[in-house]
């Protein structure tokens, strides 16, 4: 019973785990809800109409700087734009080590425009694409807004393909190692466009955003949960703790969330669902969006439980509560890329970043969990872990007093009643189960001699009336006309006078 | 153009945690700073455990994030988590409760030890309306204090003194350590993320740890 009110709140219909496109097989999420088969034919359809749209644009805007070359200088002096001359003064005074990007931040990267892309669509190989369904709209997107910028634009959009060209060539590489590169490229650009922009910092946050988004939409597949990590066993391993600990009860963690209340538990399975949809997202920014989004609920459904804003004592152990209850998908890999790929400034002060540090706490805190975090004595919390209780009972006590079974014992610990009873229970039916195995090795039984005596009676049927096997006489009537002579001869016709 | 570059006009963002025992006040000083109400059950406020705030220092924007950490032992563990990249920390201890300050003395040394001397630290002992019930005496709070190299505050959230002060003095401290550091640099328009990454739980339970260097070295 409990069980049950426990687990109340995450509906899913039927119809939402179908097929979008309606053809009856199940859809995942992993596919935009469609299944695999009509993911293939979209992806492919999307895919072949993304290759062809993307190198349109690279076209054109290849034309189009060529154009503004042409047309700013009639002699071509390899230093153009406000980047250019920031980095002749940038290079002489710079000291940090900024030794994997750097060289694309010389004019020298500039390279000149391919050849391929003028007489065919052919996509260039030199990038490797991890295609999919956003990544097409999420170019154009960057397109569009670099556009905006005007040449500052067009320079960061060469960037950071030339960045994704570098990457792309880089396969061997450790997550570390990965995440060095990224941010790397991340303070490059903030540093340039700081200079640039002449300070606006909050123009250049978002320019970084967009890039964030285009770059990491690119690289999420070859980054995310990389084979050269031990993410993956991790994510495993957290899968498996959650799972071992669905006895944790909201009280036992001190959660200032009252589920009776209608609003608090739809706040609950919202932040539930925000958290587990972090999964699905591939920009940094958008994961931690999700987590912004989940702790937003918390926040609501401690607001109206306790009608007064929730403090960080509030709601560290309701974020660990609703981890518990979501268990999201790779939970460890998802932190790890954040983590490593994340434009830092997001993380190291902004809002997202307080709310993804205290997802980093619950999944310590749930790793780390023991008979002292949940105030328990070390039996009961070994108890509790191996299966042989569960703490549910006690919630229920008043069902079982009033229940009136078990009349003599009431004044006895109610979970020692549910303990007999269940024990009755199962008494009852071990016994009911035992009939059934006695009813079936009977039916077995009688089966078997049931074959065996119809064997029997075929058997003496047959020996009574022998089979004998006549030869054969008869033969078609034109079968070799070997007879032909023996035949009456044919009927003629008579007359008959009437 | 050139010296200035990212000076003149650049926008100082810092993190200040805000660590002490359960009810000595945290939450309540926060919510007076930001949004001066206390004990306001008609609060719009929805959560008190993030907040910011921006202010303008000698011509230069400041803006503050104030991270409100879980102060229940079973959360202890976590602290590291919290802290790591702070550009301040306010450790708060109640004046009539002496457990508390001794929770204070606890912090500074787990904070000297994980973070050196990078980190602008704030010993603030709140509720000084109450000071008939007084357990912790000014002078000892001070004194200890300077030997560890941080600035003592005496607030009340109640009747919201000293706290406009208090943060506005730690303002100043960490943008001093951030020209400092810039200066050091040479140009340095933002942190660097690295020490962001690979910070892990320390284990070991800071009361357990002998009093080292921080104290003696005052
Ligand atoms: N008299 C007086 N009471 C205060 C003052 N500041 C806070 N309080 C009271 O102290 C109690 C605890 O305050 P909180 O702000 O919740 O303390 P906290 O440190 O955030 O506690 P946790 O969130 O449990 O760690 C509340 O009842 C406040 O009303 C103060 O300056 N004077
Ligand atoms: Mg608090
Ligand atoms: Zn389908």
């Amino acid at each position: 019973m409990s069980q049950r009110t426990e687990r109340r709140g995450i509906h899913v219909d039927q119809s939402d785990l179908l097929c979008k496109k309606g053809c009856g097989y199940y859809g995942n999420t992993a596919w935009q809800g469609l299944c695999s088969k009509c993911w293939r034919e979209e992806y492919q359809r999307v895919r072949q109409k993304q290759i062809q749209d993307d190198w349109a644009l690279a076209e054109k805007l290849q034309r189009e700087e060529e154009a503004a070359y042409a047309s700013s200088h009639g002699v071509q002096t390899q230093s153009h734009g406000p980047f250019s001359k920031f980095e002749e003064k940038k290079t002489n005074e710079k000291t940090r080590k900024v030794t994997t990007v750097k060289k694309f931040f010389s004019p020298s990267s500039r390279t000149p425009p391919k050849k391929e892309t003028q007489d065919s669509k052919t996509p260039s190989p030199s990038i490797s694409r991890h295609a999919s369904f956003d990544t097409d709209q999420v170019s154009k997107d960057f397109v569009e807004f670099l556009k905006n910028l005007q040449k500052p634009g067009r320079e960061i959009h060469k960037q950071c393909r030339a960045f994704l060209v570098n990457m792309s060539s880089k396969k061997d590489i450790s997550a570390e190692e990965l995440s060095e590169c990224v941010q790397d490229f991340y303070q490059n650009m903030v540093d340039r466009l700081m200079t640039h922009f002449k300070g606006s910092s909050e123009s250049v946050e978002q320019v970084m955003d967009q890039v964030e988004k285009y770059i990491m939409t690119r690289l999420y597949k070859s980054v995310f949960c990389p084979e050269t990590t031990d993410d993956e066993k991790k994510d495993l391993a957290t899968q498996k703790r959650i799972r071992a600990l669905h006895w944790v009860t909201i009280q036992m963690l001190c959660v200032s969330m009252d589920e009776e209340i209608p609003e608090v538990s739809e706040n609950v399975v919202k932040a539930i669902t925000d958290i587990i949809e972090m999964d699905s997202k591939r920009v940094p920014r958008d994961k931690l969006a999700c987590i912004t989004r989940c702790s937003k609920h918390i926040f609501s459904a401690i607001k109206i439980t306790k009608n007064e804003p929730a403090s960080a004592d509030d709601f560290l152990p309701a974020l660990i509560y609703i981890v518990l209850k979501a268990n999201p998908p790779r939970l460890q890999s998802n932190i790890q890329y954040i983590t490593r790929f994340c434009n830092p400034s997001r993380l190291m002060t902004g809002e997202d970043g307080y709310y993804f540090t205290n997802l980093c706490c619950a999944a310590a805190f749930i790793e780390k969990l023991d008979a002292q975090s949940l105030n328990l004595s070390p039996e009961e919390f070994e108890r509790y872990m191996s299966g042989q209780a569960s703490p549910r009972f006690n919630s229920s006590e008043g069902d079982w007093t009033s229940s009136g079974a078990a009349s003599e014992s009431t004044s006895i610990n109610p979970v020692l009643v549910q303990l007999n009873q269940n024990l009755e229970l199962l008494s009852s039916l071990s016994s009911r189960q035992e009939r059934l195995v006695e009813a079936a090795h009977s039916l077995q039984a009688d089966l078997l001699s049931w074959t065996e005596s119809v064997k029997k009676e075929v058997n003496d049927i047959l020996e009574k009336y022998p089979l004998e096997i006549q030869t054969c006489s008869v033969s078609a009537i034109d079968a070799n006309n070997v007879d032909n002579e023996n035949l009456p001869p044919p009927l003629t016709p008579q007359v008959f006078a009437g | 153009m050139a010296a200035g570059g990212a000076g003149s006009n650049k926008t100082y963002s810092f993190k200040v945690v805000l660590l002490g025992e359960g009810c000595v006040g945290k939450t309540s000083l926060v919510l007076r700073y930001c949004e001066n109400k206390f004990n306001d059950k008609h609060i719009t406020t929805l959560q008190a455990s993030f907040l910011t705030k921006k202010l303008n220092i000698a011509g230069k924007r400041v803006n503050l994030a104030i991270w409100d950490t879980a102060g229940q032992e079973r959360f202890h563990a976590l602290g590291p988590i919290y802290y790591r990249d702070s550009n301040g920390a306010v450790l708060v201890y109640d004046i009539t409760d002496e457990d508390s300050f001794q929770k204070v003395k606890n912090w500074v040394k787990e904070l000297r030890k994980m973070l050196g001397n990078e980190i602008c630290l704030c010993i603030v002992g709140n509720k000084i309306d109450l000071d008939k019930d007084r357990h912790v005496s000014v002078d000892e709070a001070e004194r200890y204090a300077e030997s560890v190299g941080a600035k003592h505050y005496h607030t009340s959230a109640k009747l919201n003194k000293g706290i406009e002060e208090l943060f506005l003095d730690l303002c100043k401290r960490m943008m001093e350590n951030a020209q400092a550091d810039e200066r050091l640099k040479g140009n340095g328009s933002s942190q660097s993320a690295s020490s962001w990454r690979g910070v892990q739980i320390v284990d070991d339970d800071p009361q357990a740890t002998p009093a080292g260097g921080c104290c003696s070295s005052g």
